[in-house]
């Protein structure tokens, strides 16, 4: 008995995984579904379990993110059996846009530099997986991943070399003319990029055999196929958000912190301040490719078109309103962007808006730009920022 | 005349100015003497409303200054000539001037041909851009700067600083000449004293923003006491 | 003579000047309000775009070409200073990002009303200059009515701008404004209205641009009419240095030529992708512009 009580937090795990695996094997309707369930809750209780170990996060950095990864990637992918296929559809486009988010703001709030750039950025990484399926079917999709990533940061590096010495204005505005020039370079190499028409992968991205023979014969391919392609963006997602995490905690990211905030300071301890912003540049691109790869596999398809201006801008709103520099702020952007479609066309059902007029299809531009303003003036850390903040006044006031 | 009561200046929780009280009557070269840090430049751009005083008032004859814009301020006739001079340096001499004719209820080339012939040499150089010209002569054109405008009150903020003594002598003596002959009101900051006290008629002493000692510049100059405390050694 | 002056290389010198100009004079708005406030404004384009809207759509069916074109710059006079008092007046010295982010923010609902009030259907702007250019011995010189318009109305603009600024009281106070505030001030210059003012004569400039490109026949006006133009305007800003109002003026005139050359020599995708090359080369060389005096920024 003493031993329970010593031992409160194993003791409350081990009695919380058997009342989970009891009640699975009452709910679960065959023995794989109930194994399948058995392991995401055993995952998620033990993950917990150790992160609010105390201390734990300070002495395992590493570990503790990459436990908190695994926790978020368990619920996360146990979520996906029970969404829709529109869900998942929304899901997996949304976490694909978190981890352009996520570049951004590194880029941003790491660097203090901004790119509008990143749509195009996301139409390599999107265009290089579509002509490498293309040309080498058989190649393992992390591998044609990993090469949309690279395409991604050597073209950051190309456009970074002169952004090492450059400040804010000038490499906002040279990456707005690289998003506007994005088209045209499509429509140069037709017979690679398929021009304005784009690409379509020659075999669509199907779940391997045991995951499918998961499914009874009335579950449609349509929602199993969805439901994979949701998952391994959840997966990349994770691991993507997981080096993003270590990489604001390294060294590296500390430096480019320290350019942001003082450059002259980050000199003097000597930081390589072209270094770092190239880095950073390239990072940011290298993200936003992968997000675009993402979305070819996502749509199986990828069309040049999409990949304007106007996205870079909507990318920018996200990240803002999202909260600039911040991991959490990354995901609420992408969330954001998964349902802001549907958030909008409830906005025009409900307020009689006519849904066919031009005011209901300028709508997400004019919001997404109002909000970008207000959230810029108002809470310039965004949604993250403004909850932290929150959540620290609070805090104050509970300790006197 | 300038009238200076209980102003107190802070900035965030630093407090420049501690109920500083003085005045500065026309026609007389009043010195603002103190250590480093002892809230000189700040009095000086409260006057001329760069920054906002936490309390007090400033009049300048009738009109009170405090929390006036600083453009209104100079409007009003109080030139201001700031520490490291403020020429605009990608400006040119004269152009330099014809900022500060912009106000001005003279003709310009009557007042540019007046600031030439008190210092011939901005006449040689008018068309040259202020950051080919020395260090006196940019001290000069910054005082030109401000005499061009016909101003009442002149704040000369450490005019000496940097500045050859033979230059400094000059300087002086034009400053002391202005006074007399224009009626100036004067508020001369320097950190130099025995530089300040060999022109000045009345001068103030700054310690930690206040104020500890008010008088004519020759009783400052005989209490030994207060040389040694406040301005280190004065020869 | 004449075989010289409808050659390809002197069309495309003409042409290229047609659209150079333009592109000058989006370079030399920028020019403006970077110069006043240090802000690079990405709705430089936009701006203008509402005015024109504004001047050459709200009066069209009572007024004729040249009541539109007044009611138009007068309309981007006032988006210009209401913009800064309301929207911009907030940035000043705030990190820099922060106007760029709320300055784009802008630009899209800027694009989003106009499109939603007015739709993204081009309108053409019937105006007194025939597009068709001018023969010579049965063969085109590149060089129309219009383009004439187009040339004499920039050039007209750009020295107007040199006037004010170089001879006059308050081009004096403007750049004065701009390269020291605070002794500005100290001499009686009221340095808020001059930075209101700063943006007026930009968004002017601008919409006097925008109603050049909107009024040729083969645009028209739609409000992301100014969008790719804006970015031709922004390299030749870039390149020339954005402090440089002559440097924005010869970068813009030039690009126009080259890019020119370019789209007949190569096609019409290598116009922007040679522009972009010579933006990121020119930064390489001249981080501050070809056209700068400094060679760092201050810190």
């Amino acid at each position: 008995m003493k031993w329970l009580v010593a031992e409160r937090r194993r003791s409350l795990s081990a009695a919380l995984i058997v009342v989970a695996v009891v009640i699975t094997s009452l709910l679960a309707p065959n023995p794989r579904d109930r194994v399948a369930l058995g392991v995401a809750i055993v995952v998620a209780i033990v993950g917990v379990a150790t992160l609010t170990i105390r201390g734990f996060r300070e002495t395992h950095p590493v570990f503790a993110r990459a436990t908190l990864t695994v926790v978020a990637l368990d619920v996360a992918l146990f979520a996906t059996y029970f969404f829709s296929s529109i869900t998942n559809f929304n899901l997996a486009i949304g976490a694909a846009m978190s981890i352009v988010l996520l570049g951004l703001s590194f880029l941003t709030g790491a660097s203090g530099q901004i790119s509008l750039g990143n749509s195009a950025f996301m139409g390599v990484g999107a265009l290089a997986v579509a002509i490498w399926a293309n040309h080498h079917a058989s190649t393992p999709m992390v591998v044609t991943l990993l090469i949309a990533v690279a395409c991604g940061a050597f073209v950051g590096l190309l456009l970074g070399l002169p952004a090492t010495r450059l400040r804010g204005p000038y490499l906002a505005g040279m990456t707005l003319a690289f998003a506007v020039a994005f088209t045209a370079i499509v429509n140069s190499f037709t017979s690679w990029t398929g021009g304005d028409a784009g690409l379509q992968l020659p075999t669509a991205v199907t779940p391997p055999q045991w995951l499918s023979s998961f499914f009874n014969a009335q579950t449609s391919l349509l929602r199993v196929n969805t439901m994979w392609l949701a998952d391994i963006t959840i997966v990349v997602t994770g691991v993507a958000f997981f080096f993003m995490a270590n990489l604001f905690a390294s060294r590296t990211g500390r430096a480019m912190r320290l350019v942001r905030d003082n450059e002259v300071a980050a000199e003097l301890v000597g930081v390589s301040l072209p270094r770092a912003r190239v880095i950073a540049f390239m990072v940011s691109s290298a993200y936003a490719a992968l997000g675009g790869a993402l979305w070819t596999l996502i749509n199986n398809s990828v069309s040049p078109p999409t990949f304007s201006l106007a996205l870079s801008i909507t990318i920018l709103s996200l990240v803002v309103i999202g909260g600039i520099g911040t991991i959490s702020g990354a995901l609420i952007g992408g969330v954001i962007y998964a349902y802001s479609t549907n958030v909008i066309s409830w906005f025009t059902q409900h307020t009689g808006i006519n849904s066919q007029g031009n005011l209901a299809s300028q709508l997400p531009g004019i919001v997404f730009g109002g909000l970008l303003i207000l959230t810029m003036l108002f809470a310039p850390m965004g949604i993250a920022g403004a909850v932290r903040r929150v959540w620290a006044r609070r805090r104050v006031r509970m300790t006197p | 005349m300038i009238v200076v009561e209980e102003l107190s200046v802070s900035y965030g929780a630093v407090q420049a100015l501690r109920e500083v009280s003085f005045r500065a009557e026309t026609g007389v070269i009043t010195a603002v003497l103190g250590a480093n840090g002892a809230g000189k430049t700040t009095l000086l751009r409260t006057i001329s409303g760069l920054k906002e005083p936490a309390k007090g008032t400033i009049t300048l004859d009738e009109h009170s200054l405090a929390r006036q814009k600083p453009e209104n301020i100079a409007r009003l006739g109080v030139g201001h000539v700031p520490e490291g001079r403020g020429v605009i340096s990608e400006f040119t001499v004269e152009e330099n001037l014809r900022l500060g004719a912009m106000m001005a209820k003279v003709n310009l080339s009557d007042g540019l041909e007046e600031q030439y012939q008190r210092f011939p040499v901005l006449g040689e150089r008018r068309k040259q851009h202020a950051a080919k010209l020395s260090g006196g002569e940019r001290q000069m054109l910054a005082m030109a700067r401000a005499l061009i405008a016909q101003p009442s009150v002149l704040l000369l903020d450490e005019p000496s600083l940097g500045l050859a003594p033979q230059v400094t002598a000059q300087l002086m003596h034009t400053i002391r000449d202005l006074c007399a002959s224009k009626g100036l009101t004067v508020i001369l900051v320097e950190q130099n004293a025995s530089t300040a006290l060999r022109i000045a008629d009345h001068a103030v002493i700054l310690y930690l923003g206040r104020v500890v000692a008010n008088d004519a510049a020759s009783i400052i100059v005989a209490d030994e006491d207060l040389r040694q405390h406040y301005l280190g050694k004065v020869e | 003579m004449d075989a010289f002056l409808t050659s390809r290389i002197i069309s495309d010198i003409l042409g290229g000047l047609t659209n150079g100009v333009i592109y000058g004079l989006v370079a030399l708005s920028l020019v403006l309000v970077w110069r006043s406030t240090g802000i690079l404004n990405f709705a430089q384009g936009a701006m203008p775009m509402i005015a024109t809207y504004l001047g050459m759509v709200v009066f069209a069916h009572r007024l004729g070409y040249w009541p539109l074109v007044a009611i138009s710059i007068v309309a981007g006079f006032g988006v210009g200073g209401v913009t800064e008092r309301v929207l911009v007046r907030h940035l000043y010295g705030k990190p820099e990002i922060n106007p760029i982010v709320v300055m784009v923010g802008f630009l899209i609902v800027l694009e989003g009303v106009a499109a939603a009030i007015w739709s993204t259907t081009p309108r053409g702007i019937p105006n007194p200059f025939s597009p068709i250019d001018w023969q010579l011995g049965g063969k085109p010189i590149a060089l129309s009515p219009f383009s004439v318009y187009e040339i004499v109305t920039a050039l007209v603009v750009m020295s107007g701008v040199a006037v004010l600024f170089r001879f006059t009281k308050l081009g004096l106070q403007l750049r004065a404004s701009a390269l020291a505030p605070e002794v500005s001030r100290l001499l009686g210059v009221r340095v808020s209205r001059m930075l209101t003012l700063g943006w007026i004569l930009s968004t002017g400039v601008g919409t006097i641009c925008t109603v050049l490109v909107a009024s040729n026949f083969f645009t028209g006006l739609t409000p992301q009419v100014m969008d790719g133009i804006f970015a031709f305007g922004f390299i030749a800003a870039a390149v020339g240095g954005l402090d440089s109002p002559v440097g924005a003026i010869v970068a813009g005139v030039s690009m126009g030529i080259v890019l020119q050359f370019v789209g007949d020599f190569v096609n019409s995708n290598a116009i922007i992708i040679t522009a972009l090359i010579i933006l990121i080369v020119s930064l390489m060389v001249r981080p501050n512009g070809l056209f700068t005096k400094s060679t760092a920024r201050r810190v």
